[in-house]
């Protein structure tokens, strides 16, 4: 009884259990650390003018997809419809929004006390951590058990990314953010790590759908927080800032998943897993094209920011480049030689850009 | 029925009676109480128990001490039965009852339902001491377990209502503990000290407990420490699902296939009664009982469906301490009554533990309910020579004092956050009790009227918690409860019965402030319940003769504004509250539009046979149906009823024993119990992990016990339980039973 002390005491004076003391860790500390951002920010105009959509993709927004080879379905109204009109990953992505005003989205540097309370937000009761830890990406072949399974994340760790990859990751920028250290670098960690969960939660929901309607939703709603078009929150809300034709790629692929599932047996377990890989591959290439601009946006801000601002750009370019590895092999095995060889270096400052970017662009030319 | 109606009755009654010759009472009445009843729950130990008959009649006593009303449905477990049987707890102490159906959301929870109600919806009661706080959850609750089966000499269920005599919450049925009582004083100085050791081999259960009995003069005292140390439950393997044959969520196994994570659990317990006769008649009793539980993880939530292995929520601590001094007096004009003053608190720590984040949700919540009785029972008067009056009465309060915080801590880092509420807020208070006369009238030999009623108050209030959205509620209630009855005896041992009750609950904290994440879904608050009310019609037949017991019971029950779990969407989830946003399910308890039906068969019997065998057998059948909460959808062709199941109804189930037990003190038994399939499944019974895909399997499974009483000095036992290693599990239990395993008792008295 590891209690045992303290029981035989509280056994005789029956008095409550010592509760948890508040304490903050000497999370009051930490400061500022110097560096500088972009002046101007690099921006990079999307030219999606020679995207065009493949014959396949389904188009709601031309002419409710009328032209576009889909029969007919509930997303043609170019609206997403929930199935269930409570969808709980919006509360996850509602915390996303949070984590990010408290650690990137006004550019300042965040305090210790930021990274707490960002945490809470991470930590919340069938929160975004609850997912982390059992998200898994449905692009390598299902382990033997379930992620949640103990020694399972270890040994599938590309599939049991949410343990084996991004749990850790997330851990240990939170605990160092609270204690100070590197704050804008952590936070950009936190970033990527976050932005990574969102593609492949989005997507692992895709496939789920199939036994659970309910989860296309989800789908849309690790994509969009469960908004518009027009009013992007979450993963949506980064990439429409960084290319909005992308973004609006993304979303008619979330549209495309509500439309399979519209016209495959919305009420039980759908069986046209080839309108459903049709779905998922548009929307997959949407986000991987977004994913890919906030990759590049990173990149092309290197050479004109310092100090600490440098090595957060870096951060996030070091924990969201391996995720794009895997989609640009399949697509050009040089190129994606080149991505990760100039990102694999020691030094930011040593990258090549241009190269860089060319890869990108090469590889993930549209959404 | 409506209280008022009771209310009227019983003072019919009394105006008929009030000109009244008194004269000897006849001989019939519920003062027939068994002699040997009486002896058996004031028989202490097991060293005095020497070859006790466990098929001495069930009955209940009279006088002013609380017990279950006689002429209801009933029965009793006893200390032979107890100590023959080795339940693992308090409430695996009922599994042989009639009507009784026990329920475990965890190895070291379990809930007795009665006629297919449980928690919030049954009283629990020590020696006349009402256990339930304002905290006792919808569905079932683990509070029964905090009893020590090593001080119980008796346990009795009254199936049904209950309000006129238990109060708030009795609609299903009342489940009574008797403390076993120090020894009698009159028999001269005694100093007796016992040591029971028990060992289990599906949990590796190891634990004892030391006794000690002592009498002086006018005083006597029993007391006891006694410690178990118990490990992971053993099952026979998974409980599939009737539906696809696949295997629930809930519990999750160890690689053996047959060990139950989330299970096991430490305990500690002691007491202490003094007995004192003041004068003749007259006693005191000081009694404290303290319970310490360590460690208990709550199988369905370690780790929680689709959660990593090492996730687990564990109540720490969960402790219950009950105090009181109780004066009984026997006064020569045959009046009788009892008086007791109570001290409780009930306190449950627990934590979330998700190592793999560093995450530490931890939350503690306390109760102090202070409580008085005082129960009056005036001699029998018999006012015609043919009638026999019989009156009780009794008024008692109980307040309730709420303490309930939380934190969340990062354990890394080393940071603890105190969060703004707890599952309830503190500083909540609430207030039950009423004022209650009962009346039995014996028409010549042959039949009986009673009838009873009570007036009851109570009172919440909780203050608000802007923070998270929490309203304050403060709300007071003065419901009526009452029941009346015939009893018919039809030949000396048959007697046939028919009762008609009403009792009521009144919205305690829990429905009204707690938000908790239940096995369903998460749970909010609704601060505009209102109380439910049980209307229970029963007609029964009894047979008692030196060789058959035999009760049969036919029940019907209206539930009127019953509460239930309505599923909510994330809008209407309260401000600041992402845990509900972010769960799967939601749900809000509410008052049912409408009446829900219980309704169920119950039988008993037992026969005693030739060469010292005996027979038990027990069967019972309940079906419940309520309104359906869930609104009606807009697509007509969508399935949806107006009326569905009830949550967690026990399947068809019963019990057999064949018994052997010789003079000199040996005995064996083989016990079957059983249960059906149970696929009527509630709403939110599908949401939840507890039950698997299209229900609970049924099962049967065969336990063999062999005793020797050796000499009075010794008590040794041996069960062999699940001897055919059949898996199986309660409907609506996180845990499987255990596997093909043994326990063995030895209790010795130097």
């Amino acid at each position: 009884m590891r209690h045992l002390p303290a029981a035989l005491l509280l056994f005789f004076c029956a008095c409550p259990g010592p509760a948890p003391a508040p304490t903050d860790g000497g999370v009051d500390g930490g400061g500022s650390d110097g560096g500088a951002a972009c002046q101007p920010r690099p921006s990079f105009p999307e030219d999606a003018g020679a995207c065009l959509p493949l014959a396949d993709d389904y188009q709601p927004r031309f002419n409710g997809s009328s032209g576009d080879g889909w029969p007919a379905c509930v997303s043609d109204s170019n609206t997403y419809t929930p199935i269930n009109p409570s969808i709980s990953t919006v509360a996850r992505v509602a915390a996303y929004e949070g984590i990010a005003e408290l650690l990137w989205r006004d550019g300042g540097v965040p305090s210790p006390q930021a990274f707490v309370d960002a945490r809470v937000l991470y930590a919340q009761d069938q929160g975004l951590d609850s997912r982390v830890q059992r998200r898994e990406d449905v692009h390598y072949p299902a382990a033997p058990m379930p992620c949640s399974t103990a020694g399972i994340p270890e040994q599938h760790p590309e599939r049991c990314v949410g343990p084996a990859k991004l749990l850790p990751l997330l851990n240990d920028a939170f605990a160092r953010g609270a204690m100070g250290e590197a704050p804008r670098v952590h936070a950009a960690r936190i970033e990527g790590a976050l932005h990574w969960f969102l593609y492949v939660s989005s997507l692992s929901e895709v496939m789920s759908c199939t036994n659970r309607a309910q989860d296309c939703d989800s789908c849309w709603a690790y994509y969009t927080g469960g908004t518009p078009r027009d009013s992007p929150l979450g993963l949506a809300r980064e990439v429409a800032a960084l290319g909005p034709e992308a973004h609006q790629r993304a979303y008619d692929g979330t549209l495309a998943v509500r439309c399979w599932r519209n016209l495959d047996n919305e009420t039980g377990v759908a069986m046209n897993t080839t309108l459903r890989d049709r779905a998922f591959a548009q929307l997959d290439r949407a986000l991987l094209r977004g994913l890919a601009l906030a990759l590049r946006q990173r990149v092309t801000e290197l050479p004109c920011s310092t100090g600490d601002v440098l090595d957060a750009r870096w951060a996030y370019v070091q924990v969201l480049a391996p995720l794009l590895d895997r989609a640009a092999r399949e697509r050009n095995g040089p190129q994606a030689d080149v991505l990760k060889a100039e990102l694999s270096k020691s030094s930011p400052l040593s990258v090549d850009v241009g190269a860089v970017t060319g890869a990108l662009d090469a590889l993930f030319p549209c959404p | 029925m409506r209280g008022g109606l009771a209310l009227s009755l019983t003072a019919v009654v009394l105006a008929a009676a009030s000109g009244a010759r008194a004269e000897e009472p006849p001989d019939a009445g519920p003062s027939k109480s068994s002699v040997a009843a009486r002896a058996q729950r004031q028989t202490p130990d097991a060293g005095a128990t020497l070859a006790a008959d466990e098929f001495e009649l069930s009955t209940t006593v009279s006088g002013a001490r609380q017990h279950v009303p006689e002429q209801r449905a009933s029965s009793t477990v006893r200390r032979t039965e107890l100590q023959h049987r080795q339940p693992r707890s308090a409430p695996d102490a009922l599994r042989y009852e009639p009507g009784v159906f026990v329920q475990q959301t965890a190895h070291a929870q379990a809930s007795a339902f009665v006629r297919g109600l449980t928690g919030q919806q049954t009283v629990l009661v020590f020696d006349g001491l009402r256990l339930n706080t304002s905290t006792y959850r919808q569905g079932p609750n683990q509070y029964f377990f905090t009893l020590d089966a090593a001080t119980i000499a008796s346990v009795e269920v009254l199936r049904g209502g209950g309000s006129t005599w238990f109060g708030s919450d009795a609609l299903g049925g009342v489940v009574a503990t008797q403390p076993v009582e120090p020894p009698d004083a009159s028999e001269g100085p005694l100093l007796r000290p016992t040591f029971t050791f028990r060992g289990a081999s599906a949990d590796g259960e190891l634990g004892g407990r030391f006794q000690l009995e002592a009498a002086l003069g006018r005083s006597s005292f029993l007391g006891g420490v006694g410690a178990r140390r118990v490990g992971l439950l053993q099952s026979s393997g998974p409980v599939t699902s009737p539906a696809d044959g696949s295997v629930p969520d809930v519990p999750r196994f160890d690689d053996d296939g047959r060990t139950q994570l989330g299970t096991g659990f430490n305990e500690l317990t002691g007491d202490a009664r003094f007995r004192v006769r003041v004068a003749d008649g007259h006693s005191l009793t000081a009694a404290l009982y303290a319970y310490r539980q360590f460690d208990a993880p709550r199988t369905d939530q370690c780790p929680p469906p689709g959660a990593r292995s090492d996730e687990c929520l564990t109540y720490t601590e969960q402790f219950r301490t009950l105090a009181y001094a109780a004066w009984d007096g026997a006064f020569e004009s045959g009046v009788q009554a009892r008086a007791a003053v109570s001290w409780q608190r009930q306190h449950e720590r627990r934590e979330n533990a998700r190592p793999a984040s560093f995450v530490l949700g931890t939350g503690r919540d306390v109760v102090d309910t202070f409580g008085a009785t005082l129960r009056v029972q005036p001699r029998t008067f018999t006012p015609r020579p043919w009638l026999g009056l019989t009156v009780r009465t009794g008024v008692d309060t109980w307040v309730d004092l709420v303490d309930s915080r939380a934190w969340l801590t990062f354990d890394d880092i080393g940071v603890t956050q105190e969060r703004s509420r707890g599952q309830y807020l503190a500083g909540s208070s609430s207030v039950t009790g009423g004022a209650w006369v009962d009346l039995e009238a014996a028409f010549s030999e042959r039949w009986t009227a009673r009838s009873g009623a009570r007036v009851a108050w109570a009172a919440v209030q909780a203050p608000a918690d802007p923070e998270s959205g929490s309203a304050a509620v403060a709300q007071r209630w003065f419901p009526l409860a009452g029941h009346v009855g015939l009893e018919w005896r039809a030949l000396r041992p048959v007697s046939l019965v028919v009762n008609l009750d009403r009792s009521f609950r009144a919205p305690n904290l829990d429905d009204l402030s707690s938000r908790q994440q239940t096995g369903a879904g998460f749970q909010f608050e609704n601060p505009r319940l209102e109380p439910e009310t049980a209307t229970t019609l029963e007609a029964g037949a009894r047979v008692r003769t030196a060789a058959v017991t035999a009760d049969a019971w036919l029940f019907q029950t209206w539930l009127a504004g019953a509460v239930g779990k309505q599923p909510r969407e994330v809008a209407d989830c309260p401000p600041q509250t992402p845990a509900c946003n972010a769960s799967w399910n939601r749900f809000q308890l509410v008052n049912a539009p409408g009446v829900a039906d219980v309704r169920g068969v119950e039988a008993a019997l037992k026969l005693r046979l030739p060469w010292r065998l005996g027979v038990r057998a027990t069967a019972s059948w309940t079906w419940g149906e309520g309104p359906n909460l869930v609104a009606r959808p807009a697509d007509p062709s969508a399935p949806w009823t107006e009326r569905v199941p009830l949550s967690r109804i026990p399947p068809f189930n019963g019990t057999a024993e064949l018994t052997w037990q010789h003079p000199a003190g040996l005995g064996a038994a083989a016990a079957l119990r059983w249960a059906t399939l149970q696929d009527r499944l509630a709403v939110a019974d599908f949401s939840d992990a507890r039950i698997p895909a299209g229900g609970t399997p049924g099962y049967a499974v065969v336990d063999m016990r062999v005793w020797a009483h050796l000499s009075r000095h010794i008590l040794a036992v041996l069960v062999l339980e699940n001897l055919f290693d059949t898996p199986w599990r309660a409907h609506g239990s996180s845990v499987n039973g255990p596997g093909r395993g043994v326990i063995v008792s030895l209790s010795v008295s130097p």
